[in-house]
């Protein structure tokens, strides 16, 4: 099913350029953004984000109340606001605005030169940088039309994978810390510090900043430090698998995901929604699927959609993750260490599409380049699919203890909807 | 139902390190046990929140230098404030800072991003220490550190 994910350029109602996510693709094509449901969460995603499949219309009425959750609040500790209609406990609609983190990165990244662009991107969100400089790097790549080694794909995607380990770790501490679970949470949040800290041996950054560089990388880690790697990714996998196991024994935890903000695969997709949330819903759609790197991967699904799915295809993800770090650095061993100079140049140009797939979903980079600099740009980010869904899945038969079940599971933030 | 693997009983989990800070710091002088602090952020990339929430990692244990998260400012005696702030986000800032109990401190940290509106042109009141870029848990505990004035 097709996915629209972004409108990159407008001439008239029926001839748009679209940026299409299907069949595990991205692709541009002509037509009229308005035939898919979420045209108008797009042209307005810097306003307050609403259901796409519902009505526009605030719920009002006796006893219903607009509880005005964020941005300085004990649950949400982040620059934005939910606005969660209740009636008593029960949450009748939800509306998000992520536009307290607005700082207009993507626009500042227009007129900038190619590098200073690739250093702004990683700022749009920090906990999704490899993420954000790849998906830019291969937009630029394609443009300019520069070659990359399969030495540098590899690294690529095993940063990919380490941001993607510590983000999904990132969330299933946070869902075992809203039910309570104070050792699992305490266990999980010990492997989160500690894949941390293996991001910053293989990268010199806790967070693999200034790793992803335009047709290579910065920083080519050596053969020791990747086998130093690949053993502790392996032993917090084996760590991680058992506390899994265990956390699943638990039914304190487990009712507090199971049945919590269902969404069906049909509504996820025509919200836009990606990644491991649209997995969840027994989509089986992932943007690695089509890279060779990948092709040992195995991609996970579940079936149910609800929060507790859309837990357990993230730890399913993790352990994924390190079988595909340990098996890249066994490559790594044997492969020549080929990486290609990127001269910067000033008569650069082109138009170029890159996607990759963050811990959350697909991020996209159009960009359209000249004179060496970014003449134009739009950024598709997942977070904003993410709170859409959340504000439609959030609407049937949930009560407020189940918000941060629901908001948590998504693996969302402000920053990353908010550019 | 299966026991939790304790693992922190057979192994320790908290490192044995010494956290030490260049940067110039006023210390509140204020408590000799312990201090409570609430993080505001302001519109950063979100790489700051994640930090913070691995100062609460069994790596740290920062509850054994007796400093504790707070719910709410009212409760707090230290203000981190992480970001520079989106002009949506000053007025909120502000208002924070209107709930705290006096005295209070403010610790700014600007982040890796260089959007938003300058910290030093808000005048914020009660500055303890300022943080530029985006420091690891480390450098903020080893501020935090010296900010209570514990030397342990």
């Amino acid at each position: 099913m097709k996915k629209l994910l972004g409108v990159y350029h407008t001439n008239s109602d029926s001839e748009e350029s679209l940026m299409i996510q299907e069949d595990g693709k991205i692709h541009i094509e002509f037509g009229n953004s308005k035939l898919f449901k979420n045209s108008t969460l797009i042209h307005e995603r810097d306003k307050v984000i609403r259901d796409p499949l519902g009505d526009d219309n605030d719920v009002t009425g006796e006893g219903v109340f607009d509880f005005r959750y964020g941005p300085v609040t004990a649950g949400v500790g982040k620059a934005g606001v939910y606005h969660l209609f209740t009636y008593g406990e029960r949450i009748l609609r939800v509306k998000i605005d992520p536009s307290y983190n607005r700082r207009e990165v993507d626009k500042r990244m227009e007129g900038k030169s190619i590098e200073e662009s690739l250093n702004l991107a990683q700022n749009i969100c920090g906990n999704f940088c490899v993420s954000h400089s790849l998906a830019f790097s291969r937009a630029v790549e394609e443009a300019l039309e520069i070659e990359v080694s399969n030495h540098v794909k590899i690294l690529r995607a095993v940063a990919l994978e380490l941001e993607r380990m510590y983000n999904h770790m990132y969330v299933i501490s946070r869902l075992a810390a809203a039910a309570a679970q104070l050792v699992l949470t305490s266990h999980l949040q010990g492997l989160f510090e500690d894949l941390l800290v293996v991001n910053e041996k293989f990268s010199g950054s806790r967070f693999l900043r200034n790793f992803i560089d335009i047709s290579g990388v910065k920083f080519i880690p050596t053969i020791d430090v990747l086998k130093d790697v690949s053993e502790n990714v392996q032993k917090i996998s084996t760590n991680f698998s058992k506390l899994f196991e265990q956390s699943l024994a638990s039914r304190n935890y487990i009712d507090r995901l199971h049945s919590t903000a269902v969404l069906d695969a049909k509504s996820a997709q025509e919200i836009g929604l990606t990644g491991p949330s649209l997995r969840a819903c027994n989509v089986l759609e992932d943007l690695r699927k089509g890279e060779e790197v990948y092709s040992s991967l195995r991609i996970v699904t579940d079936e149910e959609g609800d929060s507790l799915s859309r837990m357990e295809v993230r730890a399913h993800e993790i352990i994924e993750s390190a079988k595909f770090i340990v098996e890249s650095v066994q490559k790594l061993e044997i492969e020549d260490r080929n990486v290609n100079e990127f001269l910067p140049s000033n008569d650069g140009r082109g138009e170029g599409l890159g996607a990759c797939e963050s811990p959350s979903g697909s991020v996209v980079y159009h960009v359209d380049i000249e004179g060496g600099k970014v003449k134009k740009l739009y950024v598709s980010t997942p977070s904003l699919f993410g709170f859409a869904a959340i504000t439609h899945s959030m609407c049937e038969n949930n009560i407020f203890t189940d918000f941060p079940f629901a908001v948590e599971s998504y693996g969302v933030n402000f920053a990353d909807a908010a550019r | 139902m299966k026991w939790w693997p304790i693992v922190g009983i057979t192994k320790k989990l908290t490192k044995n390190e010494t956290y030490d800070s260049k940067i110039a710091v006023e210390p509140l002088k204020l408590f000799k046990k312990s201090f409570h602090l609430y993080m505001i952020d302001v519109g950063n990339s979100n790489q700051l929140n994640f930090e913070f929430y691995a100062l609460h990692t069994p790596r740290y244990n920062i509850h054994r230098f007796g400093i504790y998260f707070a719910a709410s400012p009212r409760h707090a005696d230290l203000l981190v404030v992480l970001g520079n702030p989106t002009p949506q986000m000053v007025k909120p800032l502000k208002e924070t800072i209107r709930q705290m109990p006096e005295p209070f401190g403010i610790l700014l940290i600007n982040g890796c991003d260089e959007t938003g509106v300058d910290l030093e042109n808000l005048k914020l009141p009660n500055v303890v220490a300022t943080m530029r870029g985006c420091p690891t848990a480390s450098e903020i505990l080893a501020v935090l550190l010296k900010i209570s004035g514990r030397t342990d």
